[in-house]
């Protein structure tokens, strides 16, 4: 979406692509977060 | 219909309603309640028991307007042509059965549960006549404030006055007929989709037909904008304005009605004037032209066949542009206005191309899944059963050996594996522990 509107956003965010947003388990949530991400949005 | 009843290979079951549905695409086994009639298949339809019925209800064919008896033929085009009974009004006096030369009458008929095997689900439910709340715009106050469903039956040569305009409330010749656009329709409050120019060209049509059998009538169109989109659409609109009726771009503010000839007064502005000023019309008889709702029954299909539904209440395709005609469920597919408002041109395309994608599924004696499917580690499962509480496709079930997935059904979502607490449950080629390398790789290299 954000290629298609030509929104820019900062470098410094990463996306994945996950099948749904159903599959997004806490286990992988707080594993970002403790590896050094400053915060984790799930958008779906 | 009647061509539908006499093609051979083709099963028609009228009068009966979806009681349950197990299975997936090419394996559904359905359950449908048979509605007794209390008339047997004898029935020829001559209608003897209808003249000798003491219990009168209500038409609901007619909208009410006239009476029907307790037995009665749904209406005239009915198929099969069979009469039935409506057991909320029949006093069981027995008067049909002495009449009937057929001894088609039973009244120990039971409703049948007729279990059927089949492939594919074409969804076609139509729709219902929005009914505005009492009292908005003077619906169901005033006596002469109809809707267009009550016209159109009005109109028709086979309705309850023989194709006569009345007025509701002295059964008069109207002089003066206004019809409100828009009512629950393009509307914050209530629906805020347009039922896609259907009521618009509804309401031109009655328009015309009313001028063409009353020229002397004066007929008046309230609108916001007129939709006229389709094949000849403008063209119809064109000529209906050539013919004499006026068309008001305009919001109604207000009905009033005089309590002695029972007219109905309007203040409105004519927004396609300059001027502010609020004009005051007298009319003898206005005509509601609603939006197109979904039925009230659907809730229960939905239920049943598990499937969404958009914003408006309609059932929701798999995409609205791109493929208007299936829904995310394999071997379940729309047609017509179950899908959105539609006209009846539309609803004929939607339905030929419904019926060509269940054909083209079924015609094929293989059905391709993807691979992406929740797999469970039956060691590791727990009998927990949230998976199956969760599972928004109903493919994943909880056995005495652990929980088992249905490929079919399944559509590799991963719902079931994020509600896992004994993380039996993994998505084929997107396991948990892929994402957890991408997260780590991606938080190295800031």
């Amino acid at each position: 979406m954000a290629g298609t509107i030509r929104a820019q956003y900062p470098s410094t965010i990463r996306p994945i692509r996950i099948n749904c947003t159903g599959r997004v388990t806490p286990n992988l949530l707080i594993r970002a977060i403790s590896k050094g991400a400053d915060g984790v949005i799930v958008a779906g | 219909m009647l061509q539908a009843a006499r093609t051979k290979g083709l099963n028609l079951y009228t009068y009966s309603e979806l009681e349950d549905i197990k299975g997936f695409v090419g394996n559904f086994d359905v359950k449908i309640k048979r509605k007794a009639r209390y008339v047997n298949q004898d029935c020829n339809g001559c209608g003897a028991c209808e003249e000798v019925c003491p219990a009168i209800g209500s038409n609901e064919f007619n909208e009410g307007m006239n009476p029907r008896p307790a037995i009665y033929i749904a209406f005239a085009q009915a198929v099969p042509s069979l009469a039935q009974i409506d057991m909320t009004k029949c006093i069981k006096c027995g008067l049909c059965q002495k009449v009937c030369e057929l001894n088609a009458i039973d009244f120990d008929q039971k409703d049948v549960i007729q279990e059927l095997k089949v492939g594919s689900i074409i969804v076609a439910t139509g729709w219902d006549e929005y009914i505005p709340p009492n009292g908005y715009l003077g619906y169901n106050t005033y006596p002469n404030i109809i809707t267009q469903l009550k016209l159109e039956r009005m109109l028709a040569p086979n309705g309850p006055t023989i194709g006569h305009l009345i007025r509701p409330s002295d059964g008069r010749r109207p002089n003066k007929v206004l019809f409100i656009q828009c009512v629950g329709s393009r509307d914050l409050t209530k629906n805020t989709y347009c039922s896609s120019g259907v009521c618009c060209m509804i309401s031109i049509k009655n328009s015309k037909l009313i001028k063409q059998h009353y020229p002397d009538i004066e007929v008046c169109v309230a609108y916001m904008d007129i939709r006229a989109a389709g094949k000849d659409y403008e063209e119809y609109y064109t000529a209906s304005r050539e013919e004499g009726i006026k068309y008001i771009r305009t919001n109604i503010s207000r009905i009033g009605e005089d309590p002695k000839t029972h007219n109905l007064k309007i203040l409105m502005q004519n927004t396609l004037r300059d001027t502010n000023e609020l004009q005051e019309l007298e009319f003898d008889l206005i005509v509601l032209s609603c939006a197109m709702v979904p039925p009230n029954e659907i809730k229960k299909i939905q239920k049943l066949l598990k499937l969404e539904t958009s914003r408006d209440g309609f059932f929701k395709e798999f995409h609205a542009r791109l493929n208007p005609i299936d829904t995310k469920i394999p071997g379940i597919v729309l047609a017509g206005v179950s899908q959105g408002p539609k006209s009846i041109a539309e609803s004929i395309s939607h339905a030929r191309a419904a019926a060509s994608s269940a054909a083209r599924l079924m015609s094929k004696d293989k059905f391709r899944i993807a691979l992406i499917r929740a797999i469970v580690d039956k060691e590791k499962c727990a009998k927990c059963g949230l998976c199956e509480l969760n599972c928004p496709y109903n493919s994943i079930k909880l056995f005495d050996d652990g929980a088992e997935v249905n490929e079919i059904l399944c559509r590799g979502c991963g719902t079931c594996l994020a509600n896992c607490p004994s993380e039996a449950i993994n998505l084929r080629y997107y396991r948990e522990k892929q994402y957890e390398k991408q997260i780590d790789a991606i938080l190295e290299e800031i």
